[in-house]
């Protein structure tokens, strides 16, 4: 099985291979194939496979009970899988492996901190299970406070903190041994908007350092605004999976493009007719409506016609399909019920 | 060592913990001050009584002691099966009415009685029974000498007679003296109290801990761990060391504690180290189970001191099991509280030793074997399924 996936960020392709073609294949960071999971009848992951390179972002967007957190437990080496196969940075996982799992940085979906310990006992206990070395765990633990924005009350038990701080403290626990797959289950459930969008830049941040990040979410939004690549996972199956754009491609969604027009559209309607591309064309007083299979190549097609048709443009506006409209276009139902 | 960053964390939060350090602590202690002061009562004590005498006044002093109502009587005829007795428990006390005492009361000179029991706070109580029987007896005598002396016959002058003299000095008395002392000098009044206290708090904090452990569990800490580059034996281990670590830690403090505040004698110290070690590991393994079954803390919480407690009952921890049937003594050795209390009790009241308590030692390590193997065996899948 191969799977080959346009990653037009990094302007490669992607290529998964099954393991046995994958020896000496050090792309990426992270590869899992064929996981499945089940509870008695249920079975909540169902032959779920992907891969994330270096540096990339790749989100696992799903509603609730979709399989995220039952996948990424396998991945992290906590849940025992029927079947599957997860390698990080090379090694492979499993719940009685644990040379890999100084390569994974896994922040769980709940507030996994003792509540009667401060935040720095917190990251000094499991600093201590990461293996850091003493001598750099404690100036570690005041790198991570000052990222997560906790050094003036890294001395405080973590019961007394409000949400968004837990939040942060959960995340910095994650972060501490520097590894190079951060895995972040719905970091921002529950929290303050103003802590949501630090923890959103704080992942932005990561994935430009490099670390590759999985993460996962039921937000639109969010995995719009941080994945490089989105898997859409419902029922323990990924549906489909790529780039926004070829998601949005895969279920036939057409961009909005719409334009202020100066003057008299009626020509511009005439001559935009023969753009192939262009699927429907609305006029109305000042404005055109524009649908179109890919803005972003047509749209210096459409900017000559109207050149050529003499009409003065005041505005231009693409409006992209999000991946809320592929989500009902893939299974019939909404991501937030 | 990463256990050990788990075992020490587990004994940092007990630490921190104002209302453990009440439970595991301070009440024990208490509890220990409380009974031990009022050990015994709650039950009719039994007084072995062994007449050597075969003197009216001997008779009527042990039948004195029978028509009490405050002890249960039993007749003994060898003063080393009485000691025995009473050494083991099956009687609270035992008199000894020597061969002299019709003689000595007779010649007018001082009778004394043999008095075994444990210096406890509930013999006291026993003697001063015992005593009241002796001093009830020794007003008659005055009474009879008076009689004899004046010449008088009738009953009614020998009562008026008798009460005066009674108040007035001089004359011949019953004495009893405590022969309990000498044979045991090393027995306080707490020492009977404290080895089941030890026993009871001990497994009582391990099963009600197991809720800590839920709670580590449901906080998801425990699944980080798994997810740490940190072996599930090593985490097993570590949660293992924190329920041990505690245990014996509440477990030296008690035996310490009692010993300097009580003057608790504990015997033969590596036979009691042997026995504190082994009921830390039982209750380390049960408090594993308990916390790798249940999923609710405070369900685990209560359903702990529930077993505790009882466990402790039937065990003989809360009331001595010399006061229970037979088959009862039966029953409480599936405890493996009565076998932990048998154990002290041959340390601290027979100066046993690590290989007079061989038996104990053995029944004990078979429960803690079996207690660790179920507790990190259903522990470990609970992490990781
Ligand atoms: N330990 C478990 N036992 C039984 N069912 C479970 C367990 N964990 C998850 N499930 C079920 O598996 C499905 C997927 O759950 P989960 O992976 O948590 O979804 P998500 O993280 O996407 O919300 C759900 O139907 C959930 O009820
Ligand atoms: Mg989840």
């Amino acid at each position: 099985m191969i799977i080959c996936v346009k990653d037009d960020r990094q302007a490669k392709w992607n290529v998964m291979l099954m393991p046995s073609e994958a020896k000496g294949c050090n792309l990426n960071v992270l590869e899992c194939s064929g996981l499945v999971k089940a509870f008695d009848e249920l079975v909540a992951v169902d032959d779920v496979g992907f891969h994330i390179a270096e540096g990339e972002t790749y989100g696992l967007l799903g509603p609730n009970g979709a399989g995220k957190t039952t996948t990424i437990s396998m991945i992290s080496g906590i849940l025992e899988s029927d079947a599957g196969r997860v390698m990080v940075a090379g090694k492979e996982i499993t719940t009685r492996t644990t040379d890999g799992n100084a390569e994974i940085g896994y922040v769980p979906q709940d507030i996994a901190i003792y509540p009667d310990l401060t935040a720095r006992e917190n990251l000094r206990f499991f600093g201590k299970l990461y293996g850091i070395p003493k001598d750099r765990l404690g100036p570690r633990i005041d790198e991570v406070l000052e990222v997560i924005g906790l050094s003036d009350r890294g001395d405080d038990r973590t019961e007394e903190y409000s949400g968004g701080m837990k939040r942060r403290l959960n995340i910095g626990i994650g972060l501490l041994h520097e590894p190079s797959l951060l895995i972040l289950d719905e970091p921002t459930v529950g929290v303050d908007p103003q802590s949501r969008n630090s923890i959103l830049e704080s992942v932005e941040l990561l994935g430009q350092s490099g670390t590759a990040v999985l993460y996962t979410t039921h937000y639109m939004e969010e995995a719009e605004r941080l994945c490089d690549r989105v898997a859409i996972i419902d029922g323990g199956k990924i549906r489909a999976e790529g780039t926004r754009r070829e998601l949005v491609e895969l279920v036939g969604q057409r961009d909005t493009v719409n334009l202020g027009v100066i003057g008299s559209a009626h020509r511009l309607v005439e001559d935009l007719r023969s753009v192939s591309e262009i699927q429907q064309i609305t006029a109305a007083e000042g404005s055109v409506e524009i649908l179109v299979d890919g803005a972003s190549r047509v749209l210096p097609r459409i900017l000559e016609v109207a050149q050529e048709a003499g009409v003065g443009i005041s505005g231009v506006e693409v409006v992209e399909p999000n991946l809320e409209s592929v989500f009902l276009h893939l299974t019939g139902k909404a991501l937030r019920d | 060592m990463k256990a050990w960053a788990i075992t020490s964390t587990n004994i940092k939060r007990l630490v921190r913990d104002p209302s453990t350090i009440f439970f595991v602590f301070i009440f024990p202690m208490l509890l220990i001050l409380v009974l031990g002061a009022s050990f015994g009562g709650g039950f009719t004590p039994k007084v072995g009584v062994l007449v050597q005498s075969d003197g009216a006044f001997a008779q009527a002093f042990a039948d004195g002691i029978a028509e009490n109502d405050e002890f249960e009587s039993l007749d003994y005829d060898d003063a080393a099966v009485l000691l025995a007795d009473v050494e083991r428990g099956v009687v609270q006390l035992g008199v000894i009415i020597p061969a002299d005492y019709d003689d000595a009361l007779v010649a007018g000179s001082t009778a004394a009685v043999e008095y075994i029991g444990r210096l406890d706070q509930s013999s006291v109580q026993y003697r001063a029974s015992i005593e009241a029987v002796a001093s009830d007896q020794s007003a008659v005598v005055r009474a009879a000498r008076v009689v004899e002396s004046e010449g008088l016959a009738d009953f009614e002058s020998a009562v008026a007679a008798a009460q005066l003299v009674a108040s007035g000095p001089g004359g011949s008395e019953v004495i009893v003296s405590t022969a309990g002392e000498a044979l045991f000098g090393d027995i306080g009044q707490f020492d009977l109290g404290a080895p089941s206290n030890l026993v009871l708090f001990v497994f009582l904090t391990s099963l009600a801990g197991s809720a800590a452990l839920i709670q580590t569990r449901r906080l998801g800490v425990s699944r980080r761990m798994v997810s740490t580059p940190t072996s599930i034996g090593q985490i097993l281990i570590g949660e293992t060391g924190g329920r041990f670590a505690i245990a014996m830690i509440q477990g030296l403090f008690i035996m310490v504690g009692a010993a300097i505040a009580f003057d608790v004698k504990w015997g033969n110290l590596l036979g009691a180290g042997t026995l504190l070690v082994l009921i830390a590991l039982i209750g380390a393994g049960a408090g594993m189970l308990m916390g790798a079954i249940f999923d609710n803390d405070e369900q685990a919480g209560s359903m702990g001191v529930f077993i505790g407690l009882g466990f402790a009952a039937l065990g003989g921890a809360m009331f001595p099991l010399e006061i229970f049937p037979d088959t009862m003594v039966t029953v409480a050795h599936i405890t493996p509280h009565a076998w932990a209390i048998d154990g002290f009790a041959e340390l601290i009241r027979r100066g046993g030793t690590l290989s007079t308590i061989a038996t104990e030692v053995a029944v004990l390590s078979g429960f803690a074997v079996v207690m660790m193997a179920l507790g990190t065996w259903r522990l470990r899948a609970k992490l990781t399924h």
